[in-house]
């Protein structure tokens, strides 16, 4: 079963006249320990789907099923449940708040979440190590390096051990070699960790790190490239020109 | 860009013998499949250089069962044309694009959707960025700068050729717009008598 499934999913901004369609009935699944990247001209609904795959935003129509179960039959407070314990997220901006130590931000969530202070702070640490932070536990953020801050907001996201990672322009706000860093670590999380990354980049550089590509123009699925069997692009070209024809 | 400066640069570094130089020249150029050269290709080069005076040539008789081998050396006009070559800035070739061709070809003649034709090229290039992504992260920055500088390079190129297919995707309808780049046509065969011109400048196309 695909962790992810879209079906028909549609958001459309404003009324009348003034009326965006952001998202057009699109039908996309991913698979779970898949690292799938979304791609598409500025405007063309990239962010809008990371929304409403997280239960960040509900949809005029169709629906997003995790693990099989429909969002759109949640109420608000099983949908932020379901936030918290299935999905992490990471964001252009590390948003790392600046009196805490690397290991306190990356247990924040899961403290507030009601879990021992002891505890979170272990496991928030764990993770750090894994991602090559193990002697930086107690910098602050205005110790760390873009880079690093990037891993710290990371193994924050990860720190309630989620299913999945939203990563909406993870590395915009990074150096290319920063950026590859990253786009690296995201790859571990999915081939070493077992965990599901989505997410939306416009730069091709680190496109290329994932197993798929999905490519959107104006809030439809065009393209679809699997980057993991040989070939397969080319598969999908014709394909694409059967339909086409 | 020639195989025979490689060459010269490679028996610059130490003598060797053509086997070696084939092996010594793919580890440069970033293995086989960067830049296949086959092992003739080396010997006559090697010969032609040779014969030039640019290199000179020892026979070694080989130890016990080892048979003799001819073993290359750098001679002074080598390493003249070998620094000649060096101080040279190297043009660019950004020509002869096949891409591009394919992409007018399908415009003017229609026997193809340019659009599906941008689609299948960007995945191609994306399996492309892909897999020199994978060897670039195999690669051990202590000891494999060199090749990770290669394959940076091939990134870069790559990102730029994206970047291009975008842009002609947005532009995909300007250019169907326009007229597409004509040749004057030439008046072909013998000349009519009293016209003793020559075809330049052509003549005038006539509007049909």
């Amino acid at each position: 079963m695909s962790l992810i499934q879209t079906e028909n999913l549609t958001k459309i901004y404003g009324a009348g006249e003034a009326a965006v369609t952001a998202l057009d009935h699109v039908n996309i699944a991913v698979n779970e320990g898949e690292f799938v990247a979304v791609m598409g001209p500025s405007g063309c609904g990239k962010s809008t789907l990371l929304h409403l795959i997280g239960g960040l935003d509900r949809p005029n129509e169709g629906n997003v099923r995790i693990e099989g179960v429909a969002l759109a039959e949640m109420d608000d407070d099983a949908l932020t449940k379901l936030r918290r314990q299935k999905i992490g997220f990471v964001f252009q901006f590390f948003n790392l708040i600046p009196v805490l130590t690397a290991v306190e931000n990356a247990a924040l969530p899961v403290t507030l979440d009601g879990v021992k202070p002891s505890e979170a702070k272990k496991r928030a640490a764990e993770w750090l190590t894994r991602f090559g932070l193990g002697d930086r536990l107690a910098a602050r953020p205005d110790q760390l390096s873009g880079g690093q801050q990037q891993r710290v907001a990371v193994a924050r996201a990860l720190v309630s051990e989620p299913a999945l990672i939203l990563a909406d322009e993870p590395t915009g706000n990074l150096d290319t070699r920063s950026g590859d860093e990253i786009a690296s670590l995201l790859r571990d999380v999915t081939k070493k960790y077992g965990r599901t990354v989505v997410m939306v980049t416009h730069d091709p550089r680190i496109a290329a790190y994932a197993d798929r590509i999905i490519f959107l123009k104006d809030g439809k699925v065009v393209d679809e490239t699997n980057l993991e069997r040989k070939g397969a692009a080319d598969q999908i070209a014709s394909k694409m020109k059967e339909i086409g024809d | 860009m020639s195989v025979r400066h490689a060459i010269l640069g490679l028996l610059a570094q130490k003598p060797r013998h053509g086997y070696e130089l084939r092996a010594a020249f793919e580890a440069v150029v970033g293995g086989e499949e960067a830049w296949e050269v086959k092992p003739a290709q080396i010997y006559t080069t090697l010969e032609r250089l040779e014969e030039a005076g640019l290199v000179t040539c020892v026979s070694d008789l080989g130890e016990g069962a080892e048979p003799a081998r001819r073993i290359y050396a750098l001679a002074e006009p080598g390493r003249q044309a070998l620094s000649e070559w060096l101080a040279e800035g190297v043009t660019p070739t950004h020509q002869r694009d096949e891409f591009f061709v394919k992409l007018i070809v399908a415009l003017a003649s229609g026997e193809s959707d340019p659009a599906h034709l941008i689609q299948t090229q960007r995945g191609r290039l994306y399996q492309e960025l892909h897999d020199l992504t994978t060897r670039r992260e195999a690669c051990n920055p202590q000891t494999e700068m060199a090749q990770i500088l290669l394959l940076d390079k091939a990134i870069m190129h790559l990102e730029a050729d994206l970047r291009w297919l975008d842009i002609a995707e947005q532009r995909l309808e300007e250019v169907r717009r326009q007229p597409l780049p004509e040749p004057e046509l030439r008046r072909r065969g013998r000349p009519p008598k009293g016209d003793k011109g020559s075809t330049y400048p052509p003549p005038v196309p006539v509007n049909s």
